[in-house]
């Protein structure tokens, strides 16, 4: 599904993705674990297309996305739902606006068909009848729920999410996990979860990805990750000091 | 600006009016855009304008009467000089430090919280989602703004000339001077920065990164390349204008 190869990238003289090479089924919910500054939203901004890499192939849908023209580059970002670390929410748009967007974008549905899987997915989230608040009158948690209805509104098959759990309570936490976990239901969809909660993590994806200073520390199953002896990634996913 | 600054902002030209050609044009954001343009200037084109008409006049008369002790064609040489030049200019100057930095500080946090990633998530090009409604409006207003920039400028030095100088109004308004090329002169250049200035503005929006000092940086260079590219083309279509419509 998604294949990175030999994936180098610069950031002036430094690499910040050092010779990465992964591969993502079709089907999983992935992980990526890591430290800030690791290299997970520009492994993840390089599969989207919105970065392109120094060195290296990315191959989603065997499509390499080194060979595809602007128009095909654009066609390839829109199959994908993306939940942005930052929210990303456009500000002068309302909640109903935002979400709607994709859909507009697509063109497919008319306007009531656009109200009625808006006012569906605002249910979903647990956040009726806010579409038209705009999105700085929301909290962290609602705005986070609210990107996540504009990730899935064209029913994706391919998911990322950067960070949705970043700065929220622990009850707001749960509830963009348990959204991600009904996801995951779906086999025919694949996503990739970057976060640093691990707990809320484990028990949603089937596989795990741990990166450090833009290598690949650690690739595996559940299992492979509890019994793993490296350091850091001991540390990580017991949420501890100590290896 | 160096080289390669200069050909992302020619790139982003030639897309921008691809893009106008090609449509889908959102005219609701076009309209919003030169409202807000418009609105956001009027006030402060207005008062810098009629000030400034003032203050030439007063100046350029005190200078007349020293020289040649008739100001009978003050307002004719006025008048043309503010259609050959400094209208336009000082105008574009005033829009590109009122609504330039505006643009780049909008874009440039579009940027910096991924808004713009998501556009580009969602099939939207930024160049047509963000600069086109905003290179349309920002043509046709600064176009407007300039016109009424001589009217409010010419007006205002009429003024000062008949109060300190006493020279009457029907004399100041004097249209002797001007020729189609005053006019022609007039459109190029306030077309040329309506151009100008959303398409360089919305290119150092684009190219903010990091964070907040990202989008301040990215304001003063907007503020910086729009600057230098007023005068460049002022000098350019000035040079032009010598030579094909004056001489």
């Amino acid at each position: 599904m998604i294949r990175f190869e030999n994936v180098t990238k610069f950031y002036g003289e430094t690499p910040v993705l050092d010779d990465v090479t992964l591969n993502i089924e079709r089907g999983n919910q992935v992980g990526l674990l890591g430290p800030g500054g690791a290299g997970k939203s520009l492994l993840v901004k390089i599969a989207c297309g919105l970065v392109s890499p120094d060195l290296g192939t990315v191959t989603v849908n065997e499509r390499d996305l080194g060979s595809l023209g602007p128009v095909e580059l654009a066609e390839h970002r829109f199959q994908i739902g993306m939940l942005f670390q930052n929210y990303a929410l456009f500000d002068y748009m309302t909640v109903g606006e935002n979400i709607a967007f994709p859909l507009r974008q697509e063109g497919k549905l008319d306007e009531l068909e656009i109200r009625n899987r808006v006012e569906d997915l605002l249910h979903k989230v647990d956040l009726p009848g806010i579409e038209r608040n705009f999105p700085n009158e929301l909290s962290g948690g609602m705005k986070k729920r609210v990107t996540f209805a504009r990730a899935v509104v064209r029913n994706p098959d391919l998911l990322f999410y950067d960070d949705p759990t970043a700065g929220l309570d622990p009850v707001t936490s749960s509830k963009i996990f348990n959204l991600l976990e009904k996801v995951r239901e779906d086999k025919n969809k694949t996503s990739i979860v970057i976060t640093h909660d691990v707990l809320g993590v484990r028990d949603i994806c089937d596989r795990f990805i741990v990166m450090d200073r833009g290598r690949i520390l650690f690739r595996g199953d559940r299992q492979a990750i509890e019994d793993c002896d490296i350091k850091l990634v001991r540390q990580f996913w017991e949420g501890s000091s100590d290896g | 600006m160096p080289f390669r600054e200069v050909s992302e902002i020619a790139r982003m030209l030639l897309l921008t009016v691809f893009y106008c050609v090609r449509r889908p044009i959102r005219w609701s954001e076009v309209i919003r855009q030169g409202y807000d343009i418009g609105n956001r200037s009027l006030v402060f084109v207005v008062a810098v304008l009629g000030f400034l008409g003032m203050i030439l006049i007063f100046q350029s008369a005190y200078q007349a009467q020293q020289i040649v002790g008739d100001l009978q064609m003050l307002g004719a040489l006025f008048l043309q000089l503010l259609f050959r030049e400094f209208a336009p200019t000082v105008t574009a100057l005033m829009i590109a430090t009122r609504v330039g930095t505006g643009i780049a500080a909008e874009i440039g946090s579009m940027v910096v919280t991924e808004q713009v990633d998501a556009l580009r998530m969602n099939n939207a090009d930024p160049v047509q989602y963000l600069v086109v409604p905003r290179f349309i409006s920002g043509v046709a207003m600064t176009f407007l703004l300039s016109t009424l920039a001589v009217v409010v400028c010419f007006l205002s030095g009429m003024w000062i000339a008949s109060v300190a100088y006493d020279v009457n109004p029907s004399t100041f308004y004097n249209t002797s001077m001007l020729e189609w090329g005053d006019f022609i002169a007039f459109c190029m250049k306030a077309t040329a920065y309506g151009v100008a200035i959303p398409v360089i503005a919305c290119h150092a929006g684009l190219s903010a990164f990091g964070g907040s000092e990202g989008v301040g940086w990215a304001t003063t260079k907007s503020v910086v390349n729009c600057s230098l590219a007023i005068v460049f083309l002022d000098f350019l279509l000035s040079g032009l204008a010598f030579v094909f419509l004056f001489s």
